[in-house]
């Protein structure tokens, strides 16, 4: 008997694939390379589902398809202007082994593109500043930006150190690594008092900032190199907690994927997911669902490089 | 179609305005009632239309506090479904919390408006299409906005009262921030925030204006809004079909002088009426909803001076 992995969310994903080969986050809305890069992850590891072969390698030709000259992505198909979506592309073309010159060039593109609170009027007028502002952050460590032009946040930054992480591993070249090391800091400069990570506010007016699942899976995920830090186990706790009482799918399914590369899982994961999908169709999200077709399959080495190494 | 160059006018070419103030105490009330009864005053050409409800829904709000009461958008979406609409949609597109279905479901929407799959819209995730910005407050010469917001006949701002920490209050203006897509923009849409809010709220609004406001101001919020103020029972539902002239009055309505708000003081060059002259002011009187709002100190200014 089919699982609700395969029958619901694979097949969805397989039905949901546009013309052109994308995704879009809605079925029959245009193709966008976020949906498009998490349904490639999720088909590929569809073992011999049929139909999935074939579909991963039809978005893969899409994907390289609207890869800018810069060799970035952006959002959607047609959009000028490449943003942090690329570090998923990447991710999503370096691990099907295939179109490693365009894995790299997203990698090239990452490493020289930096948020715009890093520009040197930007850090002067900040230190002019520094006993008005509002926002309690480290403005000197830096990560990456939703868009170009724009300041770091936490989740384009986890996204993009897992795929420079998993691109390089160990061997990174200077330069990425201490852009990784960078990142690595500011994600630890953005975490909340009480641990885990909201967008990217620790602290607005004094009054401490709360986490949020979706931030906190994707740091954790891009920070599990440090599974003993205290700022790791305080949040990986945190999530644990929280996810008891999460009903959301997509919150689940990334509270899943980050606790699988801890060691940890979320009890009874596939009836929650079941029920939710009953209530609300997954709101007919093309994201969500690929996230619980992840989160419903074996962990991914490629998300769970740690642990992989360990027991290797 | 929300959006027509023809909706920007300079206040002394803009007919005087109407904005209606219906006390409602609790959220218990017969509100889809209380609704439609000053809906009708109007006259709104929706019947046969498409009407958008834009809520505002910013993180999960279990004790509903923060967002835009589920009773208030059900009774809204009841009211217009009565005056013929042909189809009522809730949307939004919260500017931080990825999770729209959390934050749907914490409040327990599902309850009050039928089936979420149906009913509902994550703007964030909506197709999208690039449009050419009305005004250049900001630099930007075009955004995306979403097909759902695009396609609509008939679009409705449904703010919560609220004050704001960044743009000292949250009102059918700012709340249509939400329409930005996350998924060209992120969460938050931080393109925003370095354009200026103020002048990015100016570009989105002349470039997608509502054509009618509903604020929910029974319980606001003050201080540290959107989402770490106080609640503020205020017992009001604040209606119109100019939303400058809708947040001007709640704004006094929060014992807040709507000309020293900045977004709404350049909103009333080509938006709408901000004068109390200017606007026919119907229901309740505002001084006898008058509840001042506490405010951040940055934003102490902007309190109406007693003389």
């Amino acid at each position: 008997m089919e699982s609700f992995r395969e029958r619901v969310c694979l097949r969805a994903l397989l039905e949901a694939q546009n013309q052109d080969g994308g995704w879009g986050y809605r079925r029959s809305s245009q193709s966008a390379v976020e949906p498009s890069s998490w349904a490639i992850l999720a088909l590929a590891g569809a073992g011999n589902l049929q139909g999935a072969g074939a579909a991963v390698q039809n978005a893969v030709n899409w994907l390289r398809s609207v890869q800018l000259p810069d060799r970035s992505w952006p959002a959607c198909a047609g959009l000028p202007e490449g943003c942090w979506v690329t570090a998923l592309a990447g991710l999503a073309l370096y691990e099907q082994g295939i179109a490693e010159e365009a894995a790299r060039g997203a990698a090239d593109w990452l490493c020289s593109t930096w948020p715009a609170e890093g520009a040197v009027w930007r850090r002067w007028l900040n230190r002019l500043t520094r006993g008005q502002r509002v926002v309690r952050i480290d403005l000197s460590l830096r990560g990456w930006s939703w868009t170009q032009g724009t300041s770091s946040w936490v989740e384009p930054t986890a996204v993009a150190l897992i795929f420079l992480k998993r691109m390089y591993a160990a061997s990174a070249p200077s330069n990425v690594a201490k852009r990784i090391k960078l990142a690595e800091a500011m994600l630890y400069d953005r975490m909340c008092p009480s641990g885990g990570w909201n967008s990217g506010n620790p602290q607005v007016y004094g009054v401490a900032g709360e986490p949020l699942a979706g931030p906190t899976a994707w740091a954790l995920l891009a920070l599990q190199n440090y599974p003993e830090r205290q700022e790791n186990r305080q949040s990986l706790e945190g999530l644990v907690s929280a996810a008891s009482e999460m009903r959301s799918p997509g919150s689940l399914a990334v509270s899943e994927l980050c606790l699988a590369a801890y060691g940890r899982k979320i009890s009874s994961l596939p009836e929650t997911l079941e029920v939710a999908y009953d209530e609300n169709r997954f709101l007919g999200n093309i994201l969500v669902t690929a996230w619980c077709a992840l989160a419903l399959g074996d962990p991914v080495d490629w998300l769970c490089w740690s642990r992989a190494k360990e027991h290797a | 179609m929300i959006s027509s160059e023809n909706e920007l006018l300079p206040p002394f070419r803009r007919p005087v305005s109407r904005v209606v103030i219906r006390r409602a105490e609790r959220y218990e009330a017969d509100l889809e009632e209380i609704l439609l009864e000053t809906l009708r005053e109007f006259n709104l050409p929706v019947r046969g239309k498409s009407v958008l409800l834009k809520a505002n829904f910013v993180s999960p709000d279990p004790q509903k506090i923060i967002n835009t009461h589920p009773a208030v958008v059900a009774a809204a979406r009841e009211s217009f479904l009565r005056l013929g609409a042909a189809s009522v949609l809730v949307a939004d597109g919260p500017a931080l919390e990825r999770d729209a279905e959390a934050i749907v479901e914490s409040m327990r929407l599902r309850e009050f408006i039928g089936p979420l799959q149906d009913n509902f819209v994550d703007l964030n995730v909506d197709a999208v299409r690039r449009v050419p910005l009305c005004t250049h407050a900001t630099s930007l010469k075009e955004m995306c906005f979403p097909e759902t917001v695009l396609g609509a006949d008939f679009v409705v701002s449904m703010p919560k009262l609220k004050t704001h920490h960044w743009a000292g209050v949250t009102l059918s203006l700012k709340n249509m921030f939400g329409i930005v897509p996350g998924n060209c923009y992120g969460w938050p849409k931080n393109v925003l925030h370095w354009s200026g809010i103020s002048r990015a709220i100016l570009d989105i609004n002349s470039t997608l204006r509502p054509n009618f406001a509903i604020v929910d101001g029974i319980v606001g919020m003050e201080g540290n809004g959107p989402t770490q103020g106080t609640p503020k029972p205020c017992g009001v539902l604040v209606l119109g079909d100019d939303p400058v002239a809708v947040d001007a009055t709640c704004a006094r309505v929060m014992g807040l002088d709507p000309e020293r708000i900045e977004h709404l003081s350049q909103a009333a060059l080509l938006l709408g009426h901000l004068q109390e002259a200017k606007i026919d002011q119907l229901g309740e009187a505002i001084a006898r909803v008058q509840t001042p709002f506490e405010v951040l100190a940055n934003f102490r200014k902007l309190k109406i001076k007693r003389p």
